[in-house]
Parts: structure tokens; C-alpha cells; sequence
């Protein structure tokens, strides 16, 4: 194949390679937005599909010394997506959901954590590569795509992101020798980058699991709400402040005690009507918090209070319904 | 007294003044109902609890004046009136207020004459509150600027100090007999006034709990200043605090109870004062209430208390004894915790260093 009919061939078939992008973001969109909270959040860069250019695909077919036989199906970064994440272990959830998709072959061809066994000293560019090809012809917007289309898929945390955008077109594509010491310099940046990463992943688990998870507060109160309630709980960025006021009360026993003292005391049994009353008008009575608020009203009052990290008039209808008086008096 | 479930359907507010130089001034009488919105319904209630609800200085008192004409027989026979007849009714207690009202310095303000229900099983109550004016200032805000400004406001009525209104509650108790021969059986009265926790303030409050009201301070009160007594050495004795630290917390007990002026007990006030962390204040005070203990306050009697108070003990395993006066303990007495000879593992057994800041003067 001579350069003229590579760029005929590749004019005829750009829109269809670059459908094939478009699909797989969106296939991957829709299965992350089931395994994870906000995707927007989620992916630090969004999403989009970069088609190579006429001139960058000849340039990569026949210049740049890569001795393909069959340049035009060789080059499989034809069509190229990216997935940019913070963590490492949110690459993990992305490499997921692409080895367990039915409707693609994928190639893995490159992983870093496979890297790094090989060559442990080494430090250079990281990333997670793959090469997606439908398994059968797909028939997309009109256009089939063939089982020969293959789309690379990069997935990757932002400091490596960061590290690639620096050193891709400067030294890998670089024409000119580079000098050892930016050689070093780059790779001292990686390994770096590599430090870094695992600290923002350590810091993360670190601030995301605490008692309120070990012991699955939030899930079994919020079932205790709706047993005794038969209403549904919402979680609200309040409940979180207040978790965090009173985290060093929350132990294996909490539950237990809350069901001992409260939902199983008769002389609370009101309680029930009087929630289910205020659900519709209050939307802080909507959460299964109030139930751990009312039990914090009878038994651990003088804590509550004073560390409590909301307005107080908040908790003034609550102590009402219990009758207790407050501590803000002087 | 745990208002749980607190529901208030009346409330209606007359006003009294202060008596001038030709005597009592006529109350002015409301004849419509107030009806408050949400918030102000929430605020209403927050005062009332924060009164008489746990964890309050209230206090409960007997009925002594139970004649025809006393605020007890009229709140007995107003809890079932029709609204029209409850809202003349009600007048007749602002008037009885400002006959008992008898001096000068006693100052003028509402009579608020409610009634709802409470409890689980919604008891009905009827509750009277003597609001006192007083000054103070309302914010001002500059539509444009946002700056603000006070303005004086000469008139204000229940605000969240307490010290500004006296409340009664007049409870329904739990099987009550509906034509019992003596109130107590029908009625638990509950009073808040912090002058009856002041030194000299008996004195002071009794024109509204005696003169207004007909009540006085129960019989019963010694042997709950006595169980008071026991079941916070129980407390103590169970914490897992040093013996030194326990014995000031019992120096601190015998304190409270002997030398304290006011006249009063409250299990809330206790543990503010003397415990320093707030999960023993809270322990303690569900330990008292898990005994049957009031959750508001009591008046004190230490009769039945008068042999533990004046005399502090100490028991050693061993059968040794320490007997001294309290005050004397207090000042003169120094205990302290040391490490003993090992045993012969090795470990040093707890002993006990005591000093007395005296000499001997007899020995047997």
C-alpha cells in the first residue's frame, strides 16, 4: 500500500472508525455510572474521541523508521480514547468493565503494574492500553463497523496523564537526541509521580472508611428507618457533618443500643407517627440520622450539644418531640 | 418530668401589672385565643420543656390549697370546658395571680393559660406561665447597605432566659381516678422558678407557688435526697477513676448536699459541676434516671441524710477504718495512691499513703 492509497482508504473509512470511539465511551459511560457516584467527577478529562490525522497517520506509516507490513491495519491507534481518573484503583474499575464486556476482543497491550515487575527499575511512561475490536460486525448510525476496527483505549490516573502530556511529543517523537540528563530528569519525575499516586490513594481510603463503615452504620440504620417508619430514608450532606461530630460514639454496640433504648422502647413508640407526620414537612426528617439524634437527645445530651455542628435551632423541634429541656441556657 | 409528645391546642394571655399606690390594678383581659404559626408554635414549646421538661430545674410540689376558689379546684374543672367558657375561666387566673401579687416590687407582665396533652398515652395538662417584661433591642437592617442598627425595644416577653418566667404545670397523672377526693391523686404539679433554687429565694417565690398557686413542698423529699445520696456514691464508686479522684467526687457529693445554699437538687446540676467529661455528666445523669430518680430538679431535705453528710468514711480490705467529721476530712485528711512492696511475681500491689494534718490525742 503506497502512501496515495492509504490516504484514499483512510478518507473512505475515518467516520466509521471514529462511530466505533463514540460507542465505547458511551458503553463505558453507562456501565461506570452504575459503579460509581458522579462520572463527571469521576473522570477528570472528559471523554473524546481523536481520529488521526491524514497527514500524522502517513507520517506514522511511513516515516518515523516503524517498518510496518501492513501499515494501514498495523497502526491500531487509527481512532484513540482516553480515560483520565485520579486514583490507581480507578483504573482498576475502567480495566474492569472493559475485560468483562461481550460485545469487543480486547488486546491488553500495555499495563503498567506488568511493566513494573519486568523492569523494577525502570521508570518511565505509565499507562493502561488497550486494543478494542468489535467481535462481530456492528451496524452503527448506518455505517457497519467490521471486526477489524480496532480503537486504542488509554486509561490513566491525571499525574500520569500529566507525566504523558509532558514527555510524549518532546522526547518519545523526538527527532533530535535528548540528553541524559533530561532522560533522568523525566524519570525522576515518574517515580515521582509513582510515590505520589500511592499516597493520594492511601489518603483517600484513609478518609473514606472509618467507623460509620466498619460497623455499616449509615445502611442499617437507614433499614431501621424504614422498618419503623415504612418510609424511605435520604441521605443528605448534613448527616455527613454530623457523623463526623460524634464519630468517636460510634461503635459495634451503637445500633444495639439505639434499638434497646428507643425503637424497642415502648414509651417512644409516638415516635413513629411523629416522624412519619414530619417527613413531608421537613426534609432533615427524611434522613435516618434523626433516629441516632433522638437517641442522642436521651442518653448523650450534654455531648450532643456541644459539639453539635449545625445551626441549634435545628435540634429545637427534635428535643421538643422527646421533651427535653436544652443546654444552651445559661 | 419528660414531656414526650408534647401537643398544645389552647392558648390564651391576659396581662397583669404591677400594684401601684392605691393597690392591685385589674388584669386586662384577652378574650380571643393566640394562635401561633409553626416556628413560633416550636418556640412556644421550647420554652415550656426547657421549664418543665427533663433536665430542668422545675420541681414538683404538693396541692395544699384545694378549697373551691383555689387555682388547683379552678384548673380541675377548666380542663374540660368548651373554649368559649375556658377563655373566661382563664381570666380568673390572672386574677387570683395579681391578689397574690401583694407588693410593689413584684412586676407586672402576662399570665399565658394553656392547655394541650403529653406522654404516649397523651394525658391532658393545663400550664400557666407569669412572663415578666423587660427591655432589649431588635436588629435593624439597612435595605440597601446591610449595615445595622438596634432599636430599643421597651417591651419583650419570653425570651429563652429563664429567670424571666415563672411556670406551673398542672399533669394529668396516668390512672388517675377522675373523682379522687385529694388533687395529688389527680394532678402532679410540676414549678419552675429559678428563685427557688437561689439562696434566699424561698421567700422570694412563695407569693407565686404558695400564695398563687396553694402548693407547697412535699413531704416526701428526705427520702429522695437520701436516694439521691446513695445512688451517686453508687456512680462514683463504679467509675473507673483513681481512689483519690473518687474520694474528692465524694467530698464533692457530701458538699453539695450540706453546704450548697440553694435549695434545691438536680442531677443535671451536679454533673456539670463536678464531672469533667461530658460522657460521665451523660452516663450519670441516665444512671440517675435509670434508678427512678427525678430528671428535673427536687427540693432538698437532708434529714435523712444528716448521719452520711456529717461524717466521711473510708474501708480498706483489711478491716482499717477511717472516720472523720466531713469538713475535717475535707482540709485535714490527704489521701493519696502509691505502689506497695512486689508480691512474688513481681508485682507491686496498691497501697495507700494518708496524711493527717494533725497529731494523735488518744489511742485505745
Amino acid at each position: 500500500m503506497n502512501e496515495s492509497e492509504l490516504r484514499s482508504k483512510w478518507t473512505s473509512e475515518k467516520l466509521i472508525y471514529e462511530r466505533w470511539g463514540q460507542f465505547i465511551i458511551s458503553k463505558l459511560s453507562e456501565e461506570l455510572e452504575r459503579c460509581v457516584d458522579n462520572l463527571d467527577q469521576f473522570l477528570k478529562i472528559p471523554p473524546r474521541v481523536r481520529v488521526k490525522t491524514d497527514a500524522s497517520l502517513v507520517d506514522k506509516a511511513f516515516y518515523r523508521k516503524k517498518n510496518y507490513e501492513d501499515p494501514y491495519n498495523d497502526i491500531e491507534d487509527k481512532v484513540g480514547i482516553r480515560f483520565v481518573v485520579l486514583l490507581i484503583e480507578d483504573i482498576e474499575i475502567i480495566r474492569n468493565i472493559v475485560v468483562n464486556a461481550d460485545v469487543w476482543e480486547y488486546d491488553e497491550c500495555r499495563n503498567f503494574e506488568a511493566e513494573r515487575r519486568k523492569d523494577p527499575l525502570l521508570f518511565t511512561y505509565q499507562s493502561v492500553h488497550f486494543v478494542l475490536r468489535p467481535k462481530t460486525p456492528l451496524t452503527l448510525d448506518g455505517h457497519t463497523i467490521l471486526s477489524q476496527t480496532a480503537c486504542e483505549l488509554q486509561i490513566r490516573t491525571l499525574l500520569q496523564h500529566a507525566h504523558a502530556e509532558l514527555t510524549h511529543d518532546s522526547i518519545y517523537k523526538s527527532e533530535r537526541t535528548v540528553k541524559p540528563n533530561v532522560h533522568r530528569t523525566v524519570a525522576k519525575s515518574m517515580a515521582l509521580i509513582e510515590t505520589t499516586d500511592e499516597f493520594f490513594s492511601s489518603v483517600t481510603r484513609e478518609l473514606n472508611y472509618g467507623p460509620l463503615q466498619e460497623y455499616r452504620i449509615v445502611e442499617l440504620l437507614d433499614s431501621t428507618f424504614m422498618t419503623y417508619t415504612g418510609l424511605t430514608p435520604n441521605l443528605q450532606k448534613s448527616s455527613i457533618v454530623i457523623w463526623d461530630a460524634y464519630e468517636d460514639l460510634i461503635d459495634e454496640k451503637l445500633i444495639e443500643n439505639i434499638h434497646k433504648d428507643l425503637i424497642n422502647n415502648n414509651e417512644y413508640k409516638f415516635l413513629s407517627s411523629t416522624l412519619k407526620e414530619r417527613y413531608t414537612e421537613n426534609t432533615f426528617y427524611q434522613q435516618s440520622i434523626i433516629i441516632f439524634l433522638y437517641w442522642m437527645l436521651l442518653t448523650n445530651k450534654s455531648r450532643l450539644y456541644r459539639y453539635w455542628p449545625l445551626d441549634g435551632r435545628v435540634l429545637d423541634p427534635l428535643a421538643n418531640d422527646v421533651g427535653i429541656s436544652s443546654t444552651w441556657e445559661v | 418530668m419528660q414531656l414526650l409528645n408534647l401537643n398544645i391546642d389552647k392558648i390564651i394571655i391576659h396581662q397583669v401589672f404591677r400594684r401601684n399606690q392605691d393597690g392591685k390594678v385589674k388584669p386586662l383581659q384577652s378574650h380571643e385565643y393566640t394562635v401561633f404559626d409553626h416556628s413560633a408554635m416550636t418556640v412556644f414549646k421550647r420554652r415550656v420543656i426547657d421549664a418543665l421538661g427533663e433536665g430542668s430545674k422545675a420541681v414538683q410540689m404538693e396541692i395544699v390549697d384545694q378549697c373551691a376558689t383555689s387555682v388547683s379546684k379552678l384548673v380541675d374543672s377548666m380542663i374540660d370546658q368548651d373554649q368559649e367558657t375556658f377563655a373566661v375561666s382563664s381570666f380568673d387566673i390572672a386574677t387570683k395571680l395579681a391578689d397574690a401579687q401583694q407588693t410593689r416590687s413584684i412586676p407586672g407582665g402576662i399570665v399565658v393559660v394553656f392547655t394541650g396533652t403529653q406522654g404516649s398515652s397523651a394525658k391532658k395538662f393545663l400550664g400557666i406561665i407569669k412572663a415578666e417584661v423587660h427591655t432589649g433591642y431588635e436588629k435593624k437592617v439597612h435595605p440597601t447597605t446591610n449595615e445595622i442598627s438596634l432599636k430599643f425595644v421597651e417591651e419583650l416577653l419570653l425570651t429563652p432566659g429563664t429567670r424571666l418566667y415563672k411556670t406551673v404545670g398542672f399533669f394529668e397523672k396516668v390512672d388517675c381516678e377522675e373523682t379522687a377526693d385529694d388533687l395529688n391523686d389527680k394532678w402532679a404539679v410540676m414549678i419552675s422558678d429559678y428563685q427557688i433554687s437561689q439562696a434566699d429565694g424561698k421567700a422570694a417565690a412563695k407569693y407565686f407557688y404558695e400564695d398563687f398557686l396553694g402548693c407547697g413542698y412535699p413531704k416526701t423529699n428526705a427520702r429522695v435526697t437520701k436516694q439521691f445520696y446513695e445512688v451517686t456514691s453508687q456512680f462514683i464508686s463504679k467509675l473507673s477513676v483513681t481512689e483519690v479522684e473518687k474520694s474528692h467526687l465524694i467530698n464533692a457529693l457530701t458538699t453539695y448536699l450540706k453546704a450548697d445554699v440553694s435549695n434545691v437538687v438536680s442531677a443535671s446540676e451536679f454533673a456539670q459541676t463536678y464531672f469533667n467529661d461530658l460522657a460521665t455528666q451523660d452516663a450519670y445523669t441516665g444512671y440517675v434516671k435509670s434508678q427512678g430518680l427525678p430528671t428535673t430538679a427536687f427540693t432538698k431535705d437532708v434529714e435523712h441524710v444528716e448521719g452520711n453528710l456529717n461524717v466521711r468514711k473510708v474501708r480498706f480490705g483489711s478491716n482499717v477504718r477511717i472516720t472523720a467529721p466531713s469538713e475535717a476530712f475535707k482540709n485535714l485528711v490527704e489521701i493519696k495512691e502509691i505502689d506497695g512492696e512486689p508480691d512474688e511475681s513481681g508485682v507491686r500491689a496498691k497501697w495507700t499513703q494518708i496524711i493527717v494534718k494533725d497529731r494523735i490525742v488518744r489511742q485505745e
